[in-house]
């Protein structure tokens, strides 16, 4: 990985990039946010369009209890995966089976679950490290860039590409069978397994994103470039490439301001992905009359 | 014995024969003990209150809703069922064509990197069979409940099924729209042969369209040739929205 870091940290020196961008633990934010941008606007595309947008959330509120989890079965502080990938993954499952087995709404589900796995999340994180240390649940929620190392790196590439691959594989089904399942099926799909292929690429994407931009903010950068794009976009295809966009500049510009400011990263991502939102609804609001 | 013996004989032009089904949601019992039996090459309607269950026996010939009772296809071929939903609940905002809706069927090579050639033409074939052409780039979102019903329409139509099921909205349609709509159906059902369950709403409409009518609440009320309901304007009166009890929630079932 080293040659990649002096490289980038070259281009720091040579002032085309910020000089917080010669040390380590910011290259390999710039790494991330190019890896992990792409992913979260397309398949925000399908989250907008399923209404998952809140499931989404609870996925990024469980990563609290997935993170004390992982440190009961003794994982290191900064490497706790199979607790995190495992808990979040059991949830969503868990979620997900509730809403195709019960008559409850999805909203009901979310909400029950939604403050449950926070608050679990922190009475084991207390328990375990035997003392409430606000730093670990901020670092969760807000995201924390200083730690990211060269193991979630990997991971991040690994989890990225898997997901990238199932997203394009099961794309046309998992878009069909979001419109109306019965038709879906009628036209020989699986749309119950889909929906839970779905959610565990969902899954994967946003545990993969924690680190830089926050179980808090997670939500955020799967929604709002899709909905941003939407504004402006005229079909399906569009629809994923400027949400893609959107999405790639909200991560990229965002970490490159947050090296400029002292402000976390994942919160200037954010308000970069907001602006991209206005400044579509403006171009709508001018040049775009709908039918 | 008797029975076995009478479907034998059915089954050179019998399509679908359902005996005894009964469907329940918790312990509300939307369908009980119904027997339909649909022929090849008819127009056959279905019809009843909101709540009668029309949608839950539509679900249940498609497969996937747990039932007691037999449902059995008399299919020649390899028994493609086309099926056009009542609606499709999804979020009008979604940026998403005609051709885009049409093209997620025909391809699994993902849509928003490429259609491939093939699936262009396909998809202009496809949705010309209901006079859809001039809809191609326009958003779903955007359409009249009967440019929406014609579209949907077109996706069932390929590859061209042995059944088609068609689930028609009470509202949502206008004037102009239902009488095309209808042409429509009288002319792609005689080029292709086509047999149709539809659930029909007016009932007038449906006694004038159908070879063959089946009335539910519940369970079978009526079942034969059109011209035996000697007053439709009974019939009609008899499945008033008003008049009947029923909640129209129960006929979305589980999704």
């Amino acid at each position: 990985m080293d040659w990649i870091y002096h490289l980038i940290a070259g281009w720091a020196e040579a002032g085309f990039l910020p000089s917080i961008f010669q040390h380590t633990f910011m290259i390999r934010g710039l790494l991330a946010a190019i890896l992990i941008g792409p992913l979260l606007g397309a398949i925000g595309t399908v989250v907008v369009t399923k209404k998952l947008a809140f499931f989404t959330q609870t996925i990024g509120n469980a990563a609290m209890s997935g993170v004390a989890i992982g440190l009961l079965f003794g994982e290191p502080i900064d490497g706790t995966y199979a607790g995190l990938y495992g808990f979040c993954l059991i949830v969503a499952l868990v979620m997900t089976f509730i809403k195709n087995r019960s008559r409850l709404s999805n909203d009901t589900i979310i909400g029950v679950v939604l403050a449950q796995v926070l608050g679990i999340g922190i009475v084991l994180m207390i328990l375990v490290t035997s003392q409430f240390n606000i730093h670990q649940v901020e670092a969760i929620l807000f995201g924390s860039l200083i730690t990211l190392n060269d193991t979630d790196l990997i991971t991040l590439l690994a989890a990225a590409g898997a997901a990238g691959i199932m997203f394009m594989l099961t794309f046309n089904r998992v878009m069909l069978s979001s419109f109306n399942p019965v038709l879906a099926k009628a036209r020989g799909l699986n749309p119950v397994f889909l929906e839970y292929l779905f959610v565990t690429l969902m899954t994967i994407v946003v545990v993969a994103s924690l680190k830089l931009i926050g179980a808090l903010l997670v939500l955020v950068l799967i929604v709002v470039p899709a909905a941003g794009a939407q504004n402006i976009v005229h079909n399906l295809r569009q629809f994923i490439w400027v949400s893609i966009l959107f999405a790639t500049i909200s991560t990229t510009v965002g970490l490159l301001l947050s090296g400029l400011l002292p402000v976390p990263s994942g919160a200037v991502i954010v308000l970069v992905s907001s602006l991209l939102f206005y400044g579509s609804l403006m171009v709508k609001a001018i040049f775009i009359r709908r039918q | 014995m008797l029975l076995e013996h009478k479907q034998d004989s059915l089954a050179q032009d019998t399509l679908l024969v359902i005996r005894g089904l009964s469907v329940s949601l918790g312990r509300n019992e939307i369908l009980a003990d119904v027997d339909l039996t649909v022929r090849r090459g008819c127009i056959h309607a279905l019809i009843g209150p909101n709540g009668a269950g029309k949608t839950t026996l539509i679900r249940s010939i498609l497969g996937g809703m747990p039932h007691v009772g037999t449902i059995r296809f008399f299919f020649h071929g390899d028994g493609t069922i086309g099926y056009v939903p009542q609606f499709l609940d999804f979020d009008r905002s979604v940026p998403i064509t005609v051709s885009d809706f049409i093209g997620l069927m025909l391809q699994d090579f993902p849509l928003f990197i490429g259609t491939r050639k093939t699936t262009r033409g396909l998809v202009q074939e496809i949705i010309s069979a209901t006079e859809c052409d001039h809809l191609m780039d326009r958003m779903m979102g955007g359409l009249s409940g009967g440019e929406f019903r014609r579209v949907l329409l077109a996706q069932a139509l390929h590859p061209v099924p042995e059944l088609l099921l068609l689930d028609e909205p009470a509202s949502n349609m206008d004037e102009v729209g239902t009488r095309q709509f209808e042409r429509l159906l009288v002319k792609l059902k005689e080029r292709h042969g086509l047999s149709i369950l539809m659930v029909g709403h007016d009932i007038q409409r449906i006694l004038a369209l159908a070879d063959h009518v089946t009335a539910i609440n519940r369970t079978v009320i009526f079942d034969g040739k059109p011209d035996e309901l000697e007053d439709p304007s009974k019939v009609a009166a008899l499945f008033g929205l008003s008049s009947l009890p029923h909640d129209s929630s129960l006929e979305k079932g589980p999704s």
